[in-house]
């Protein structure tokens, strides 16, 4: 699954459209939107470091995301130089305790990237806030979400599913900013976003995790087998690595197993003669 | 999109992390020379990139990134019971760089560490101050390729020349130069120098196909040891680890008849041998990380803390290959790690 998170529902809109997605009417305290077909969960956070958290991790305690599913946070940030662009951070730093936290590069992208300062307030040049900028480059990002929603996502995502993708509205100045404006930006650049959020979504299906747990029968199989050799915890346990290590090495254990029974070796009277028959088992594989 | 049909991961090294401390270190920038193009990202102590929690080494290595740092506290280390000391009293290694180019599915390092991106410490004059300093204690032997592989880090880094200038500079010492390298531009850059030992890790094909992705041939890590030899380097073999894979006797058999025909084994230091072996540790971390490689899965043993192949199968695989090195070398230069 994709799970989206924007601070406004008007940064939230272009995905709404594209990807159809439905109103969760669940009486969740956040907007939420989703499309089980595309696997796409997307959440409007609100404004701030505070309500971004917040959001994120009851989302994500609710979801529960896998090794397989990405966070996308996206939304409009101001720009400490440039008026306009879209960036992929590669550096988020909370500037209340100027802390940092790296999401992975590791994704091919044709966006520019850079270090995106995330503040309580909004960054505005008029109010001089030489806390926010001290000791930031010049072409630093600010926003009010990014660092809280890598923080609180940490704790379900590792940095390689996590993406922060930050369109510049502004350069400090508040006023420019509207819902218009912010939809306008999230329009233009749209086909990147989608374009991008494809390419993720394919290499996570790609490169993740399958599932390799026996199937049903086999699993079945291996439960009577165990039981048939009265198999202690200790026993249950080195089996289960074996039956682990046969799978993956494509080794027909399940003929096997089978045989033990055709040859009546199997059930075993007691214990003492399930290890003796679990120890002629395993010398039977290497 | 860049490479959208090729490939989704960016190319390896294409972002630098760099710690402030070392901007402006000599050897950051020459390695950044390397790198003209690659996004540099500054950052306070490799830490923070490295040892991030939940990080992927299976998504990682798909894209490996560089982080420069300085090493800072212990910076030699006492030799882990597991490694062989070759008969060497005081055994230490130190850790320049960690991690590695190749992507061997049963190295310890993806136990050990928490990310797959590789960390080049630039302050070898420390390490050099602290080697100098054990010496005058005692003689060292010193392994600097343990914890990467420092020949196939040589064009970015050129480590091994300096480790090369260090050694043929102090008496006492003895370094071992672990890899599975086979560059040419390597072998042809590198001077003898009678401390310095190039031990080539050596496996089937069979075993290197299925295994040891992106690391050279076994008939061009032989090619590269048999140069070596010619030009007056010591060379050390090391069949350790030995990988179990259905019919090994065939394939380790086939690979030491292509040892013996390539190498004049009259001519090398000595040889390791050692079934493959981890702290039960790393390989639970490992076991996490990779649950479809079949190499980590094997029902290991335990025993001490560690995990090694069950005894019958251990015993067999290392005195089969010990029994045929036999047949080359006298018995005194063969070195198993359990005996």
């Amino acid at each position: 699954m994709i799970y989206i998170f924007t601070a406004l529902y008007c940064e939230a809109h272009i995905f709404i459209r594209h990807f159809n997605l439905i109103k969760n009417q669940q009486g969740t305290w956040y907007q939420q939107f989703y499309n089980e077909t595309t696997g796409i969960l997307l959440t409007v956070t609100g404004v701030g470091e505070i309500a971004a958290a917040a959001v994120v991790g009851s989302v994500c305690s609710i979801y529960k995301p896998t090794q397989n599913d990405f966070l996308l946070n996206i939304g409009i940030c101001a720009h400490s130089a440039q008026n306009d662009g879209i960036f992929l951070c590669n550096k988020l730093v909370e500037q209340a305790t100027g802390r940092t936290f790296y999401p992975d590069m590791l994704y091919c992208h044709e966006f520019a990237e850079g270090t995106i300062v995330t503040g309580m307030r909004p960054y505005h040049t008029s109010h001089d806030d030489v806390r926010m900028t001290a000791g930031a480059p010049v072409g630093t990002l600010y926003d009010m979400e990014a660092a809280a929603v890598y923080q609180t996502g940490s704790h379900f995502f590792g940095p390689h599913q996590m993406i922060f993708l930050k369109i510049v509205s502004d350069r400090g100045i508040i006023e420019d900013v509207s819902k218009e404006r912010t939809m306008l930006l999230m329009e233009k650049y749209k086909d990147s976003i989608f374009d991008f959020l494809r390419q993720t979504s394919t290499i996570m299906k790609n490169t993740g995790c399958h599932n390799i747990s026996p199937k049903q029968e086999e699993g079945t199989l291996i439960e009577t087998f165990c039981a048939d050799l009265h198999c202690s915890k200790a026993m249950y346990d080195s089996m289960k690595q074996h039956i682990r290590y046969l799978a993956l090495a494509k080794v027909d254990y399940v003929s096997q197993i089978r045989e033990l029974y055709e040859k009546k070796l199997l059930p075993c009277m007691d214990k003492r003669e399930g290890k003796r028959r679990f120890e002629e088992f395993k010398r039977r594989l290497f | 999109m860049k490479n959208l049909k090729e490939d989704y991961f960016s190319p390896f090294f294409s972002h630098i992390y760099v710690e402030k401390a070392v901007l402006e270190h000599a050897r950051t920038r020459r390695i950044l020379a390397e790198f003209p193009s690659a996004t540099v990202i500054e950052i306070d102590h490799y830490k923070d990139v490295f040892c991030r929690s939940r990080q992927s080494i299976r998504f990682q290595r798909r894209a490996q990134n560089l982080i420069l740092a300085a090493k800072q506290g212990t910076l030699l280390y006492e030799g882990a019971p597991v490694c062989q000391s070759f008969g060497n009293r005081y055994f230490y290694y130190v850790s320049c760089a960690m991690n590695c180019i190749y992507d061997c599915a049963y190295c310890y390092l993806k136990g050990m560490y928490p990310s797959a991106n590789i960390v080049v410490f630039v302050n070898l004059e420390d390490i050099f101050a602290q080697v100098r300093q054990v010496l005058e204690q005692h003689p060292l032997y010193l392994c600097v390729s343990y914890d990467t592989d420092l020949p196939a880090l040589e064009r970015i880094i050129g480590y091994v020349r300096e480790w090369c200038d260090f050694a043929a500079n102090h008496e006492n010492l003895k370094i071992e130069i672990r890899t599975k390298c086979a560059s040419k531009t390597f072998v042809r850059n590198t001077r003898p120098v009678s401390a310095v030992i190039y031990a080539f890790t050596l496996s089937p094909q069979a075993v290197i196909d299925a295994f040891e992705h992106h690391t050279p041939s076994l008939t061009q890590r032989l090619s590269c040891a048999a140069e070596l030899i010619r030009a007056g380097c010591p060379v050390r073999l090391c069949f350790d680890p030995m990988i179990y894979v259905p019919d090994w006797q065939q394939h380790y058999e086939a690979m030491l008849e292509e040892v013996f025909r390539a190498i004049p084994m009259e001519k090398i230091v000595d040889v390791s041998v050692g079934t493959f072996r981890i702290s039960q540790d790393y390989l639970k971390n490992m076991r996490r990380q990779e649950p479809e490689s079949l190499v980590i899965w094997f029902p290991y043993q335990k025993e001490g803390g560690y995990c090694h192949y069950p005894d019958a199968l251990m015993e067999e695989m290392e005195c089969f290959l010990s029994g045929r090195l036999e047949e080359k070398i006298s018995r005194e230069k063969i070195f198993r790690w359990n005996v």
